[in-house]
């Protein structure tokens, strides 16, 4: 288990989602075990020792939207919402505690919330996230409030602007030196699969790996596949992008096995996008900037209020369409498909962006450049917003 | 009230009086319903010999059964196994629960002995015994035929009647009341069927905040591949799983001499879709429709039958594996019993049953005549008998399911610890083994799995206190089951508090076992898994488990549980401290 913790750590670092300095790790099996900044370590045993439960991770997060998210609500509120689909889906709500309701030893407030909850916000502490039976599952809790509330804050910022003091320089100190510019130039990538398995399990690993390295997703957002030979590779239910070695289901496109029950829950999504584009290779993530701006629509009049499952229109950012649909066996799967193969890429409503290709080149390109789109039209309209009619 | 009833059903088949009883409301809070009601309602009794007149049987359903909570048309059977010993419960699906929640009751509770065959009929308020001369002998069809009209029936078959250790309650759904032979103590109390009927609507303290919680289950529901994905088990039901355990290596087979067969293809899911031009059928209510039967509705059967109907005894023909399963319901066993000991029959006498042998075999099982008189006790009894003990692959001597302990290190912790015995579904670590849900573990691995077996033991123990259905935590969790029963209930009930309720459960069940002797001598698997190597292949390697690491992380059990190093409880004062 402290391999596990190490690892986790380590993750945390590496994604950029929390301070190197500002994570602890909490594990019991039939001992507690804790590593990481004292203060935060004491506290997440202290925590976890009152749940029935695995794992936990206290961090500070990277940037500090979880905290404005909680100095802009209202007296009233005690927890956020999330829009997008993923996390809206898994998380529900997200709720929060204030530096002034802590007590000196705030751990029974957080266990109290986090028996409800996959994760929390504690002010002046971070995300606190629980893993019910492993460490990885805190780690990937842990992630998705801080996509919850990255996706959330920028939201917010583009409808109501800064309102909070410092607010504005820590943005700015956000745009210019946190964000990387995004970009698929210096990979490599097999100009044609050759059909051997060996070869498209490799293909599919390596792509994985360089959609989280350059920061594109997090490394369990998103799934990956290639059909050859009337077989789909696809990556597996709960993978990590990142580390798709051994993970990855081959199904038959007749469904003769059922060996992919364990595959993505987006498998019927790319089966269908197979079928009616003919591409080779799909590649589906969840790149924030993407999320936030699928979310923006300027209807006036509309009546729908589920729109990121309800809404039968296909809107269009930078020539790629949007389009509404629950994950899974929701509506995705129908709605996606009849629109990707115009242009290879869609973004469906709150949730992320499908890329084709008859190559990995060309679909990791597709997705750098819709992300790298919808990034700057974030900027564009957070630095000129429409005005007010 | 919202949610619960309130009401316990208690019937003497001795006397052949029948009253209602209010339950306290503590105890609904305390132990939800289901196996917790179940097992609670035990306290004073879970010493007597399971064929003791005056030993229970009790049926209790939970407090989302009657609402439209996905899959919580369930209930549990509870009683002591006679073929384990063990405190026993079952989970079972249908209408029964349903329209049993709709005559007004929690809990029906039985004890005594009845002189003449009778059955309990239950008709709104209104609850009676009947005669059942006319039934007795009856198979489950022709029985759930003739009770026609008087609602749902839950009947024993001939191997309920003649006490056959595994026989089951059989549902007239086609459901059953399976594994620990709860059959034979309806059958020894003279009890042919029960038969309820009553359609009285649940109250939901929160109708709104309800349909919030439902619509979040059903979105978990439709992101998970094993649920409703278009492998999963909606669209195959269980078999889905034959081609996975096929791949990871890891099918018993041949008495769990190997873990691979070759021929496994000819009853996987899609093999028996196209066979039997298989259709969706499931519980009452349930969104999944898990089951799969025939355009007749005749029931197919479930992952466990095929396997162990199919490679554990040899045998690769779709049809014989069918008859086998249909045979089964109708004379009212367990299939997973029935077949593992007719597998270490096989390996006894150095030949598994050929194909035209297998329903010979289950006729004299069922009727306990020849060789089936032997092998109606199980398989534990029968290699004793034999005195080829080695030969029962059983824990606690319930017969191991369809997961081969060799290629999962967490399930093969989670059948020593469970408290019914060899059973898959207390702790159901194949769910993040091999389904990756709610995240993967690493299947050959110790590591962390004594603290996940323990959490997910309580859980469990929840969820069939709910009741609801195993498979929809696939998708959903505690979190949103726990919404759902806030909604209906009004009472506040997160995931930890939960998990909190499922603890007690277990533990209580664990302290009856211990009371009537079971401890760690009781907690080991088969020496054939420490031994003896499975099939590898494909890149997979299953080697035998080390029996130091699994003993090392089953003594890591007992100390997160709280336990005596020999599996023992150091407070006997335990039952005491609880509702």
């Amino acid at each position: 288990m402290k391999d596990q913790i190490a690892k986790y750590t380590s993750k945390l670092v590496s994604d950029r989602s929390a301070m190197p300095e500002r994570i602890a790790i909490a594990a019991q099996d039939d001992v507690l075990l804790t590593a990481g900044a004292d203060d935060l370590a004491a506290l997440a045993g202290a925590i976890l020792s009152k749940l029935n439960s695995l794992a936990l991770v206290v961090a500070r997060p990277s940037l500090p939207f979880a905290e404005f998210l909680i100095g802009r609500a209202s007296a009233d509120e005690s927890c956020i919402l999330p829009q997008d689909t993923e996390t809206r889906t898994f998380l529900h709500d997200i709720p929060f505690l204030r530096r002034e309701e802590l007590a000196a030893d705030p751990s029974a407030q957080i266990a109290r919330l986090l028996g409800s909850r996959k994760g929390v916000i504690v002010e002046g502490v971070g995300i606190v996230a629980v893993g019910a039976i492993t460490v990885e599952q805190a780690y990937i809790n842990y992630s998705s409030v801080f996509h919850s509330t990255f996706v959330k804050y920028l939201q917010d910022l583009l409808a109501e602007g800064f309102r909070l003091p410092g607010e504005q320089e820590s943005f700015d100190s956000f745009r210019n030196e946190w964000l990387r510019p995004l970009s698929a130039e210096g990979l490599e990538f097999r100009e044609e699969l050759s059909g051997h398995r060996d070869d498209i399990l490799n293909e599919i690993e390596r792509v994985g790996r360089y959609t989280v390295e350059r920061g594109l997703v997090d490394s369990f957002f998103g799934n990956i596949s290639v059909q050859a030979g009337g077989v789909i590779y696809i990556s597996q239910t709960a993978a990590s992008l990142d580390e798709l070695a051994g993970c990855i289901d081959p199904v038959p496109t007749g469904n003769t096995s059922t060996t992919g029950i364990t595959a993505s829950s987006e498998l019927l999504a790319h089966r269908k996008i197979f079928e009616e584009t003919g591409a080779t290779v799909i590649l589906h993530g969840h790149p924030k900037f993407a999320v936030i701006m699928s979310m923006l629509c300027e209807t006036s009049g509309c009546t729908i209020t589920d729109c990121w499952k309800d809404c039968p229109h296909v809107r269009t950012l930078g020539g790629t369409p949007v389009v509404a649909g629950e994950i899974g066996a929701g509506g995705l799967a129908k709605r996606v498909p009849p629109v990707i193969g115009r242009t290879g890429s869609a973004i469906v409503y709150g949730h992320g962006v499908f890329t084709i290709g008859e190559g990995f080149r060309d679909a990791f390109a597709a997705m750098v450049d819709v992300e790298n789109f919808c990034r700057s039209e974030f900027f564009r309209r957070l630095d000129f917003p429409a005005p007010i009619s | 009230m919202y949610g619960w009833t309130g009401k316990i059903l208690r019937v003497d088949l001795t006397t052949g009086q029948c009253h209602r009883e209010q339950i306290p409301v503590d105890l609904l809070h305390a132990y939800l319903g289901g196996r917790g009601l179940g097992v609670r309602l035990m306290r004073d009794r879970f010493r007597l010999d399971p064929m003791d007149p005056e030993m229970p049987l009790i049926f209790a359903v939970g407090p989302l059964c009657g609402t439209s909570s996905p899959t919580a048309a369930r209930m549990a059977c509870v009683s002591r196994s006679p073929l384990t010993g063990t405190i026993y419960d079952c989970s079972a699906g249908g209408r029964f629960a349903w329209r049993m929640k709709g005559c007004g009751l929690d809990a029906i509770f039985i004890t005594g002995k009845s002189k003449e065959p009778v059955y309990l009929s239950v008709y709104g308020d209104l609850a009676s015994l009947c005669p059942a001369g006319e039934l007795w002998g009856k198979g489950i069809k022709e029985t759930v035929l003739l009770l026609q009209g008087k609602g749902s029936v839950a009947a024993v078959g001939p191997a309920g009647e003649n006490g056959v250790l595994f026989a089951n309650i059989m549902m007239g759904e086609g459901n059953s009341i399976g594994r620990g032979g709860l059959g034979a103590v309806m059958g020894g109390k003279g009890l042919k069927a029960i038969t309820v009927n009553g359609t009285a609507p649940v109250a939901i303290s929160a109708p709104e905040r309800f349909n919030e919680a439902r619509n979040d289950v059903m979105r978990l529901f439709r992101a998970s591949p094993v649920i409703f994905g278009e492998l999963g088990i909606a669209e195959y039901g269980t078999p889905a799983l034959v081609d996975l355990m096929a791949q990871r290596r890891m099918a018993p087979t041949n008495n769990f001499q190997s873990t691979y067969f070759a021929d496994s293809g000819n009853y996987s899911g899609p093999a028996i879709r196209k066979e039997f031009h298989a259709k969706k059928d499931g519980c009452y209510g349930c969104p999944i429709q898990c089951k799969k039967s025939t355009p007749d509705h005749e029931p197919l059967p479930e992952y466990e039958t095929v396997n162990h109907f199919g490679a554990l005894n040899g045998i690769s023909d779709l049809h014989s594996i069918v008859r086998a399963n249909s045979l089964c319901n109708e004379l009212g066993m367990d299939t997973i019993s029935a077949a593992a000991t007719l597998s270490a029959f096989g390996e006894e006498r150095g030949r598994f049953p050929a194909v035209e042998e297998v329903p010979g075999l289950l006729y004299d099982i069922a009727f306990r005549r020849a060789e089936g008189l032997l092998l109606s006790l199980g398989s534990r009894k029968f290699a004793e008998q034999r005195h080829r003990p080695e030969l029962s692959m059983t824990v606690k001597s319930l017969e191991l399911p369809a997961y081969d302990p060799r290629g999962a290190y967490g399930m093969a912790l989670a059948y020593a610890t469970s408290n019914r015995g060899g059973c898959h579904l207390r702790a159901y670590p194949i769910s993040h083994e091999i389904l990756r849900k709610p995240v993967p573990t690493d299947r050959f691995s110790f590591s962390g799995k004594a603290r996940i077996i323990k959490i997910a033991e309580d859980v469990n123990a929840a969820v069939d206190s709910l009741v609801a259905c195993k498979f929809a935590f696939f998708g959903a969790t505690l979190e949103e089951y726990g919404e759902l029963l806030s909604a209906v209930t009004g009472v506040e009930y997160g995931p930890e508090v939960l998990k909190t309720i499922g603890e007690r459960i277990y533990l209580t069940e664990r302290f009856y076992n211990c009371e009537n002797g079971f401890s760690l001598a009781d907690d080991q698997l088969p020496g054939r898994f420490f031994t003896e190597p499975g099939t590898s292949g494909d890149g997979i390697d299953v080697p035998p488990i080390d029996r130091e690491r699994f003993e090392e992380e089953l003594q890591k059990y007992y100390r997160i549980r709280g336990l005596n190093e020999d599996g023992t409880f150091a407070d006997p004062s335990f039952l005491e401290r609880q509702p």
